[in-house]
């Protein structure tokens, strides 16, 4: 320790912990007296008790790090002196045996000490010495080990429940008559047949012991005066701090008690119900096993007479797979399920229906030439597959149609495949999207009323085709007046083409257009894939409001006007059935 | 040591202290005599007598050692042919109890050695007269074999009390405490329980502490070790010659039989709690008091046999536990631990800290306070021990502290800040200028500045352990492998009672 100073010269600066300080080597500062250094710097204390500060080891510790602090050359290290861990002679390996393994991840482990240790009692020297006798004496089978303990264990527990105070008020040690009235589950069968034996040596060794319990036990508080002083006694609760009882706290303990019932009691039933469903799930699966052993056992006989009838009485309830492919002309899927689910079909989807054989659907009966049902069956992926090829070729197909029909003609529109404007459609026909969440994908454009067995297929492979463009709508905002909500309008055109005009689609501004967003509207025109496409957002606001504001200019210069727009835009072609000057 | 003692000698002490020389059977509990220890002649104070097997046997405490080395010692050992140390003679007033209290607490000043604070707390402090208190012993005690009962021979002047022959270990305690007692530093008994009701893991009292060691040996895993200090286990255990503590749920038994018995039924195989981290060399698990209230009371029972301060009035509840273990395939071997408030009022990251001794001078001290350190980084706070610490605890600390501090003042930096110290490394404002100064390193320049230096011998002392910890091996805590959030307690889960 350093040495205390007395003398003061100067003025002392106070040590700030929050000041920066210069870090030195010693050679870098000009030496001082050396009671200088230390004496502006307030002492810290220790933290050792006082009394044990200046024990002979530690000082001897601390004086020698000190000398070697302050330079004083290599110091012996010291130790304080603790007495001795030895090797114990015990068998190590016998008593813990090699069981641990390790697992991959951290353990984490919740069992208390009581789960893990099993029986609590443990037998002492004399307990296996009166079990050897005792097992010798007896016929039958032998008295084991646990069973001893077991019964043992089961007496101590006993009485202490039943005479806690026994070792203190010389109560006299419980008859086998009050024990055994006492059997629970924690006493096993086979050790109940020995208790009334075990009951005596036990009795012996309680006796001999002042009738305190066998196994050693702490010291608890026993709420006596002479509790604390006591040093044996420990690990005292801390008292509780007493609740002053009033009507409200009263009211709110039953509230509590309420509400936890209530809890416990909806908890209960969400389990029963669960059950049940799980009851109805196992017996519905009996049943459809006991169908299809019918079935096959209907086949079998239809096959051994040769009935060649169509299967309709085996697969009456089978349901039919049918997946509905995605229109090839229409541009854009609207992320809202179909609006009018009752309409009819679309001309496309019908053709395709037509020209898939292994579709059976109910809206085309089974086929009435009576051919044999087996060599009909196809496999859902070969027809999902064959689907797919064919809304692919579909979609080639007119494309390239598309392209042949423009060959050698420069097309000077800027909306060259629009149908001619339906002179009704009116604003009105618009209809505003209301979303709760982000729509998932449109559904098949076939509504599923007019297919309604149909199984759900695996509806994102049904997606897959590379041509869906997919348009997702984010929540529109509460606060935006209706002309900036969106709106769609969806319209049949050319050819059966569906076509869904949109209004006031928000998006981000379209500088932040990357290639991903910009992929979506790759396909959303019908111009043909040798045009270049750009993205540009024409139904963003601003650009409505512009054209509407030019339309309003004159029809004269509409078209003028329109066009410099478009070539502000790099002569986009992507822009489908937009609103122009003509319509309003 | 000796030449100490004259330095103590306060003057205008009030009553000089009786010596004279004694035979060895007037010696009796409370006397100071010379013994023989390791070749040295000691100052040592009486403070038990037994006799066994025919002869007497003294319990000795040597004057400016720690308690842990306490022991029983032959007759042989004490040199009576010095003079020996009576004790204050204050043993007949004490019958008087209560009514003599006010004007026995003078003289209580311990002339010797009003620094001591070995010297416990007298009972008075808490208004119980030590007699009361002894003859209020539960009856346990009174079944002790004959073996035990002390025969203390008291033959000098002073009046012998009547209970003499029935005294048994807490009333030596009680005299001895009585002997020396002198008021402690304004710390009442009530002060403390509550203090320690609602926060802390130490004791500042020494009533609670100055007690005969009551284990003879322990038998843990691998290992015997003796015992350092005091603890409650079942008062059975002072007649027996060896405690066997199962490794894995250090449950404790008397007789070797109930051991392997316990073994072979016993299942764990790790401290039974969450695995919180884990390197090649060492796993922690943290241990909730109040989930694991037996296991967690079996370790506080163990610790208090190395632990002088620790108090376990209390029960663990508002305590984690973070066990550091090393593996093999018989288990997760408990190595050394640290307990912690789950929230303390004072700001310490540590209660209790301990390696067992069977595995201390190996380093892992050094593991358990850097894990506390890292667990305090998580937590985004700074901390510091609970006082008081021990000798070995203050050497273990300091060690690490200068370590840290120095690292961190090597990394090329040009100023420092003790604050932003302190933040670097999650130690108290206090703890980093404790280091700085102990280590000599914060000087006051001509310049009327104060700066941080660097000294060369810390310098050395750094690049001596670098150079050891190369041919070693660096065995250190990894904080990214520290699987952990600080846990959140509710008021609820962290009362006090149950």
């Amino acid at each position: 320790m350093t040495q205390r100073v007395t003398g003061q010269r100067f003025r002392q600066r106070k040590l700030s912990t929050k000041q920066n300080l210069q870090v030195l080597r010693e050679k870098e500062i000009e030496q001082l007296a050396d009671d200088d250094a230390t004496r502006h710097i307030p002492k810290v204390e220790t933290g050792v008790e006082k009394g044990e500060e200046i024990e002979h080891h530690l000082q001897a510790v601390i004086s020698a790090a000190q000398a070697a602090a302050q330079g004083g050359g290599k110091i012996a290290q010291l130790y304080i002196p603790t007495p001795d861990a030895v090797a114990s002679k015990l068998q190590y390996e016998d008593l813990y045996p090699k069981r641990f393994t390790q697992p991959a991840t951290y353990i984490r482990f919740s069992s208390t000490v009581e789960d893990s240790i099993g029986c609590p009692y443990c037998m002492t020297a004399e307990d296996v010495a009166w079990l050897k006798t005792y097992n010798k004496k007896h016929k039958g089978a032998p008295c084991s080990e646990d069973d001893l303990e077991q019964a043992i264990n089961f007496f101590e527990e006993t009485t202490q429940t039943k005479q806690p105070y026994a070792s203190v008020d010389n109560s006299p040690v419980l008859t086998y008559e009050e024990l055994e009235s006492e059997f629970d589950e924690t006493i096993g069968e086979s050790a109940r047949n020995f208790a009334r034996d075990i009951y005596i040596h036990w009795k012996d060794e309680r006796i001999r012991r002042g009738n305190r319990p066998l196994m050693p036990t702490l010291k608890f508080e026993t709420n006596l005066e002479t509790d604390d002083a006591d040093p044996y006694v420990c690990f005292r609760r801390r008292e509780v701090r007493q609740v002053r009882k009033t009507r409200g706290r009263d009211a709110q303990v039953t509230e509590k008690l309420k509400k936890l019932r209530k809890e416990f009691e909806e908890a209960r039933f969400l389990m029963s119900q669960v059950k049940r469903r799980e009851m109805l799930n196992r017996d519905q699966l009996a049943l459809d096993k006991q169908i299809f052993e019918q079935r096959s056992a209907v086949k079998e006989v239809k096959r051994r007479l040769s009935i060649k009838t169509d299967d309709e009485d085996i697969l009456i309830n089978q349901r039919v797979s049918l997946t509905i492919p995605m229109s090839g002309s229409a541009m854009l899927t609207a992320s809202q399920p179909a609006p009018r689910p009752s309409k009819a079909p679309r001309l496309d989807t019908q053709m395709l229906h037509r020209n898939m054989p292994g579709m059976n659907s109910k809206s085309q009966p089974t086929r009435p030439d009576g051919r044999l049902v087996d060599s009909d069956l196809t496999y859902l992926e070969d027809q999902l597959a064959k689907k797919a090829d064919m809304i692919d070729h579909f979609v080639d197909e007119n494309l390239m149609k598309h392209q042949k029909w423009n060959e050698g003609w420069v097309d000077a529109t800027w909306r060259p495949i629009t149908p001619p404007l339906e002179q009704a459609s009116a604003k009105s026909d618009f209809r505003r999207v209301f979303t709760d969440s982000q729509l998932p994908t449109p559904p098949a454009s076939v509504s599923s009323e007019e297919n309604g067995d149909t199984i759900a297929v695996n509806q994102a492979k049904q997606l897959e085709p590379r041509r869906s463009a997919r348009i997702r709508f984010a929540t529109p905002p509460d606060d935006v007046p209706y002309q900036d909500q969106s709106r769609f309008r969806r319209r049949t055109g050319r050819g059966g083409r569906i076509m869904v005009d949109r209004r006031g689609v928000k998006r981000q501004k379209i500088e932040a257009v990357d290639d991903r967003i910009a992929d979506r509207w790759k396909f959303a025109g019908d111009s043909s894939e040798d045009e270049q496409v750009y993205p540009v957002d024409w139904t963003d606001n601003l650009h409505i409001r512009y054209r509407i504001m030019i339309e309003r200019q004159g029809e004269r210069h509409a078209q003028q006007a329109s066009r410099r727009a478009i070539e502000n835009h790099n002569r986009s072609m992507s822009g489908h059935s937009m609103p122009t000057g003509g319509q309003s | 040591m000796a030449p100490r003692e004259a330095s103590h000698e306060p003057a205008g002490t009030p009553a000089p202290v009786e010596t004279g020389i004694a035979t060895l059977a007037q010696l009796r509990a409370g006397v100071k005599a010379f013994v023989d220890k390791d070749g040295e002649k000691r100052k040592a104070e009486i403070l038990m007598i037994q006799t066994r097997a025919g002869k007497p046997k003294f319990y000795v405490h040597y004057e400016d050692f720690n308690k842990r080395l306490d022991e029983w010692i032959d007759a042989a050992r004490i040199d009576l042919a010095r003079e020996v140390e009576w004790p204050a003679p204050e043993k007949p007033e004490k019958k008087k109890a209560v009514a003599s209290k006010a004007d026995k607490a003078p003289p209580k000043v311990d002339p010797k050695n009003p620094k001591r604070s070995r010297a416990q707390i007298e009972r008075e402090a808490s208004g119980t007269p030590s007699e009361a208190t002894s003859s209020n012993v539960p009856s346990k005690i009174q079944r002790k074999d004959s073996e035990l009962l002390v025969t203390t021979e008291v033959t000098d002047g002073v009046t012998p009390k009547p209970e003499d022959e029935e005294m048994d270990v807490v009333d030596i305690q009680d005299a001895a405490a009585a002997a020396k007692a002198m008021p402690d530093e304004e710390y009442s008994r009530e002060d403390e329980i509550e203090k320690l009701r609602t926060s802390g893991s130490m004791t500042q009292n020494q009533a609670e502490i100055a007690r005969v060691r009551n284990i003879e040996k322990v038998q843990m895993g691998k290992f015997e070790i003796e015992p350092w200090y005091f603890s409650p286990y079942p008062i059975d255990f002072i007649d027996v010659d060896m405690v066997y503590i199962c490794e894995f749920c250090l449950n404790y038994y008397g007789e070797e039989t109930q051991f392997e018995r316990h073994r072979s039924k016993c299942t764990l195989l790790h401290p039974p709690g969450n695995e919180i981290y884990r390197d090649d060399y060492v796993s922690f698990f943290e241990i909730d008091g109040r989930r694991q209230r037996t296991w967690c009371r079996n370790l506080c029972l163990l610790s208090k046999l190395f632990l002088d301060h620790k108090t376990l009035y209390y029960d663990v509840d508002p305590f984690l536990f973070y066990c550091m273990a090393t593996r093999d395939e018989h288990g997760c071997h408990l190595v050394g631990y640290f307990s912690k408030e789950k929230e303390s009022a004072e700001g310490y990251n540590v209660a209790c800290i301990l390696t067992l001794p069977q595995y201390q001078r190996k380093g892992f001290g050094k593991l358990l306070i850097d894990f506390s350190y890292l667990l305090s980084k998580r937590e985004g706070k700074l901390g510091s021990p609970e006082k008081p610490l021990s000798d070995l605890g203050l050497l273990g600390y300091r060690a690490y502290w200068q370590e840290v501090i120095v690292d961190l003042l090597m990394d090329g930096r040009i100023e420092a800040n003790i604050e932003d110290l302190g933040a670097a490394s999650a130690m108290t404002t206090n703890d980093v200028l404790h280091t700085l100064q102990n280590l000599n390193m914060l000087r006051y320049t001509a310049k009327n500045q104060h700066v941080v230096v660097l000294t060369d011998a810390v310098l050395e002392q750094r690049e001596r352990q670098k150079a050891k910890e190369k041919v070693k091996g660096k065995r250190s805590i990894e904080g990214e492998r520290l699987m952990w959030k600080p846990p959140v307690f509710s008021a609820a889960s962290r009362t006090w009672n149950w």
